[in-house]
């Protein structure tokens, strides 16, 4: 009775199995009685994907690779590393010949739009819901009402880092007003041992750029960011000046911040205690060794805060159009989740992702962004020429704080005319 | 007399280099040049695009030129590195080579390989040791000038306006050097000893030897030398922009950064033809020039 079984049990698994493999050698087609439907066995396909990172940044990010291959077992990743300031120079001269190195990018978002413009790049508005994202995050990739590239992680750029060890052994607190943030800057310039208060990253320029964004934030409020962002308000503008006078330039000139040194190498030298405070975005919290001791605090009252997220483009030379935009939709909502769970020191910009999803080091930076004003970045938002010119003139006045008007001048010169 | 008849057979053997230069050289020279008197959108401007890149403080800053500290312009900076640089790299291969060249000098051909190390570094490498080298607390240069009691120099040079240009400048110094040394090294290996010889018998100082012998056997090395460096200086890009990037505030920024400025940052293919052309114009003036004495 039972080999009876088994063998009816052996005979329907190789009539199924027959039916299966049958299926497989006609092309995938399946004919039933009622044939309005057919099914197609999904073709492999292998994406090209351009991003900046590499090392543990790109490790952080592999993991939402695999987990986009894991739901999509039928489109491999193949992921190259390539910085924006080099896909600058080649990106334009492919698409003019109707090419492209990758069927998704990650570029600035700035030139994504001006890409998207020109025509090179796909629309997106059917996969990117605006109401999913933190508000003003797709300014930077929205042109006419066409969104050209969706938004991933950010790094958002909240303010002074401090070693909680390093306040507790000197008797140190966050500041709560301005005039305690230059007492306390007073106070740790007296520790020995000291260099500077605050150590100032640099080498392409951007650590400037975005410590300089967070003083006219607080002092000028979000609206003055969209407005200089948007050519409403020069840099000789006498609200913008006043705060380039009367809280940076006198906090160079009591040699509060160390003169430019490259951003990684401060990192060690910050940690190390040759500096107290450190304005950094929030992928800091990756980079050092023991990301509990970390402490953040804003400049007092400030209103806002910087979110520079990455953004993600399909060039509309891609062979693979409707793959590439499954992995871009993917990168913009899920993958968000799984990044921010890694030590890549991001927050999301999807408003879908849980504090749960969270690194655990990252979750009360994560509240603090979810609870602020985010505002796009300066120098990202203009990008072109001016943003070279942003950096430089910026790490000039770092050096010759006397030279304020003459670099003032210059940013409005550089600044787009259109 | 009949004419000898010109063969053909010697343009058979260059067609395969011209199969190549036309598309690869040629071509895209005709086509930059081309491009330099275009405007963005395509039409004809004539000369328009040279007079706002040469008009352009980015390019010439006599505002500031040479009162005050730079930037200068792109081109200034360009011709105060050939003043400083072309001299001492050939005065310094020059003393090196020849203070090396005798056998009795112990250690000789080790200094010269250090020496020549500049040479073979990559160039990105070069400007990384560069930034470094200047660098307060870490490099040597701000360190020394430190310890002679020089203290305005213990500072980043390459953070400075005032310092920037001269310290990529230095740098430069230390990584051609080797090739002005290798250069004067084989110079004087292919002099025949009887020169000397001949002139220790008449007489004559080590100085007048030098003068007399030395320097004017060396004349088409030191030509080649001078042009060779003359063209470096003239296309700077790699050491410059990984040291400092141009700056701070354009401070150190050279001709072939400004071109890639306006290529890769402003996106004006017709400006950075315009600084290509210009590169192309003055890098011309040293490669005919040694042309010319070669044929002499």
């Amino acid at each position: 009775m039972r080999n009876g079984k088994s063998i009816l049990s052996l005979f329907l698994v190789g009539l199924v199995a027959f039916a299966v493999v049958a299926s497989g050698c006609i092309g995938g087609e399946e004919t039933t009685t009622t044939p309005t439907e057919t099914t197609t066995t999904p073709e492999q396909v292998t994406l090209t994907v351009i991003g900046p990172w590499s090392g543990a940044e790109f490790d952080a990010f592999k993991k939402v690779i695999d987990a986009f291959e894991s739901k999509y077992p039928n489109i491999k990743i193949e992921y190259k590393t390539q910085r924006a300031e080099d896909l600058a120079t080649i990106l334009p001269l492919q698409f003019d010949s109707k090419e492209a190195p990758a069927d998704v990018i990650a570029m600035w978002g700035w030139f994504i739009t001006d890409m998207g413009k020109k025509g090179h790049v796909m629309e997106l508005n059917d996969i990117i819901n605006k109401d999913d994202y933190v508000s003003g995050v797709l300014d930077a990739v929205t042109a006419d009402g066409k969104i050209y590239g969706a938004p991933f992680t950010a790094g958002a750029k909240p303010g002074f880092w401090y070693r909680k060890s390093f306040f507790e052994k000197h008797g140190l607190t966050p500041p709560t007003t301005w005039d305690e943030f230059v007492a306390l800057l007073e106070k740790i310039k007296g520790i020995e041992g000291i260099k500077a208060p605050i150590v100032t990253g640099d080498s392409v320029g951007w650590p400037i750029s975005d410590v300089t964004e967070h003083f006219l934030i607080t002092f000028g409020g979000p609206e003055l960011q969209y407005k200089l962002i948007n050519g409403e308000v020069k840099f000789t503008d006498p609200q913008v000046k006043e705060i380039f006078e009367n809280r940076i330039v006198p906090l160079l000139k009591a040699g509060y911040f160390s003169e430019p040194i490259e951003w990684t190498s401060a990192v060690t030298a910050w940690w190390n205690g040759d500096y107290a405070l450190y304005f950094m975005g929030t992928w800091l919290t990756g980079m050092v060794d023991d990301p509990t001791d970390l402490g953040m605090f804003t400049l007092p009252g400030a209103k806002g805060m910087v979110m520079a997220p990455d953004y993600w483009m399909i060039p509309k030379y891609t062979k693979h159009p409707e793959e590439a935009k499954l992995f871009v939709k993917f990168l913009a909502t899920e993958g968000q989740k799984i990044h921010v769970g890694t030590n890549a020191g991001k927050v999301a910009t999807y408003k879908n992702v849980p504090i749960d999803a969270y690194w655990e080091p990252m979750r009360d930076v994560a509240k603090v962004a979810q609870g602020a004003v985010t505002v796009p970045d300066l120098d990202d938002s203009i990008g072109g020429e001016w943003q070279q010119a942003f950096w430089d003139q910026l790490k000039l006045l770092w050096v010759e704080p006397d030279r304020l008007d003459e670099i003032l001048k210059i940013l409005d010169e550089k600044f787009p005319k259109s | 007399m009949r004419k000898p008849r010109m063969s053909l057979t010697p343009i058979f053997f260059l067609l395969p280099a011209l199969a190549l230069m036309l598309p690869f050289v040629i071509y895209p020279i005709f086509k930059t040049i081309y491009f330099s008197f275009l405007s963005p959108d395509g039409n004809f401007v004539g000369l328009k695009n040279y007079f706002q890149v040469l008009g352009s403080s980015d390019i010439v800053n006599l505002d500031r030129f040479p009162s005050s500290s730079p930037p200068w312009g792109a081109l200034i900076h360009n011709f105060v590195w050939i003043l400083i640089h072309l001299p001492i790299t050939v005065f310094l291969g020059l003393l090196l080579a020849l203070l090396l060249r005798r056998e009795e000098v112990k250690g000789s051909s080790i200094i010269k390989s250090i020496v020549f190390l500049g040479m073979v570094i990559p160039m990105i490498v070069g400007g990384i040791i560069i930034r470094f080298l200047f660098e307060k607390g870490v490099g040597v240069i701000p360190t020394i000038f430190n310890l002679f009691g020089f203290e305005s120099l213990y500072k980043t040079w390459t953070a400075y306006p005032d310092t920037a240009l001269f310290a990529v400048i230095l740098g430069s110094i230390w990584l051609w050097t080797g090739f002005s040394m290798l250069m004067y090294s084989a110079g004087l290996a292919a002099i025949p000893k009887d020169y000397y010889e001949a002139a220790i018998i008449d007489g004559a100082s080590p100085i007048q030897i030098f003068f007399y012998v030395t320097f004017p056997l060396l004349k088409p090395v030191t030509m080649v030398v001078v042009s060779m460096t003359l063209l470096w200086e003239l296309k700077i890009f790699d050491i410059v922009y990984v040291a400092t990037g141009g700056g701070p505030g354009g401070a150190s920024t050279v001709l072939a950064i400004q071109m890639w400025n306006y290529f890769a940052r402003q996106l004006n293919y017709n400006y950075s033809a315009v600084v290509a052309v210009l590169l192309t114009l003055l890098t011309m003036i040293p490669a005919l020039w040694l042309f010319r004495r070669g044929r002499e």
